[in-house]
């Protein structure tokens, strides 16, 4: 229920940015870098496009849901291009994220040791693998 | 009985041992086949180095490969551009992210070890992401891979809380496929990657112009047109770069071989009337505009309004 409310929040949203942007390109001159390479590259269907316009306001609803400031994650939002808003839109529960997490359990601390040693894996600072 | 199941255990540890083990396939033919033009040894001593907090592998690992491209930064500022706080870390598509924001030209290089190599020997740090530990249990981590030595077999990194750590090759390979061997570069605009192909590098100057300063960007295009010099996108990057830096000339060049090298684009016609208009030469731009009017394509409304604005501005100016 609350995600169809959302949905349709966003779908409003969308659609009324769409509505600007159209404007827009009608009225300016200049045509730009990234819509010459669209048609240019792969013709991107209007398909393709509103997706990409629905990935941002989820990237950003999920960003602060996950913690990030409303502020960041507005900009953060906006510094991605249409493929990085897509595949963080679909994973960003998924891809990994670096920061050196580790659950470590005891049989797992050994079997590492064990991979740490043989030169398969780096986890402790105080091994020296063999080469 | 016994016998059999001792046998199926040590049928099972063999298989877990060789399901490890794995081969460091990537390491043994560098070392086997050296790397054609470059040197044996390579470490770029001068980057500098920040000192990750817990999980802030990151922003530290950015930091300092945008120190690196003469960006003046910190880990602290770069957090909360990057740093995602219920996962613990941070995801590779904001770190692409945050290095344009910042100003450098971010690129994933190709899934090689040879392609690395390749980038720090033409002096570009590159951050890697790894996971140092086992699929089961993961452990992922950014570090920059300053250098390399391929007789000792070593690579050189800036790496967490270790200013220079020197890791065995083949390890390295190790955790370093486990990502899917994800490694990018984040440069100074006047810098390209030397492993990336045209088709990537032109996605990520389309997406650097529109996050840097026009100058910045122009600057990339000037850089990327060199090596594909005929590049249709390149080129009205360009000159859409020079137009919203205010160099209407540097624009009017650019469009013009735009507009030769690829007569059935209206896009560079269009753009090319426009910046001759503003130059006060309407007798030229009236004429690209109609040209661009002319060819039947997805840009041929934004020519005809472009000519009807370009006749508005002329009976405006009375000429």
């Amino acid at each position: 229920m609350m995600k169809t409310i959302k949905r349709a929040f966003v779908g409003t949203v969308v659609a009324a940015f769409t509505f600007v942007g159209f404007t827009q390109t009608v009225q300016a001159a200049m045509i730009g870098t990234e819509q010459v390479h669209a048609s240019n590259a792969a013709q991107q269907q209007d398909k393709a496009r509103i997706a990409a316009a629905l990935d941002r306001p989820e990237v950003m609803a999920q960003l602060e849901q996950l913690g990030v400031q409303r502020a960041d994650a507005q900009a953060r939002v906006a510094a991605l291009t249409d493929d990085e808003a897509a595949t963080l839109a679909a994973k960003i529960d998924s891809l990994p994220a670096g920061g050196d997490v580790v659950g470590t359990l005891v049989l797992i601390f050994v079997i590492l040791l064990v991979t740490d040693i043989l030169g398969l894996t780096k986890v402790f600072p105080f091994t020296r693998s063999r080469r | 009985m016994r016998a059999e199941v001792r046998r199926l255990c040590a049928w099972v540890f063999c298989a877990f041992a060789l399901m490890l083990a794995g081969c460091a396939t990537q390491t043994h033919l560098l070392q086997q086949q050296g790397l054609p033009g470059l040197p044996r040894q390579v470490e770029l001593a001068s980057t500098p180095f920040h000192p990750q907090e817990r999980f802030q592998c990151g922003p530290a690992t950015l930091a300092m490969a945008l120190n690196a491209a003469g960006i003046a930064i910190t880990p602290d500022t770069l957090v909360p551009q990057v740093f995602v706080p219920q996962r613990e870390g941070s995801l590779q598509p904001e770190m692409m992210a945050a290095g344009r924001r910042n100003g450098a030209l971010s690129m994933t290089i190709p899934p090689r070890l040879d392609a690395l190599l390749a980038e720090v020997a033409a002096g570009h740090p590159v951050i890697v992401l790894q996971n140092l530990s086992l699929p089961a249990a993961p452990l992922w981590h950014y570090a920059l891979v300053i250098g390399y030595d391929l007789d000792a077999g070593d690579l050189v990194l800036r790496s967490g809380t270790t200013e220079r750590l020197s890791l065995p090759l083949s390890t390295f390979e190790h955790t370093w496929s486990r990502s899917g061997y994800w490694a990018m570069v984040a440069l100074s605009p006047q810098r390209l990657p030397v492993t990336v192909n045209q088709a990537q590098a032109v996605e990520a100057l389309v997406a650097y112009e529109k996050a840097a300063p026009p100058a910045r960007a122009l600057a990339a295009y000037e850089q990327a047109l060199q090596r594909w010099p005929h590049d249709l996108t390149l080129q009205m990057g360009r000159g859409n770069a020079a137009y919203r830096a205010g160099d209407l000339r540097g624009a009017e060049s650019a469009f013009r071989r735009a507009a030769e090298e690829h007569p059935g684009n209206a896009a560079a016609l269009n753009n090319l009337a426009t910046v001759l208009a503003e130059l006060g030469e309407y007798e030229q731009a009236t004429e690209a505009a109609e040209k661009a009017a002319a060819l039947d394509g997805q840009w041929r409304e934004a020519a005809l309004a472009t000519l009807q604005a370009i006749r508005a501005a002329r009976q405006r100016a009375g000429r």
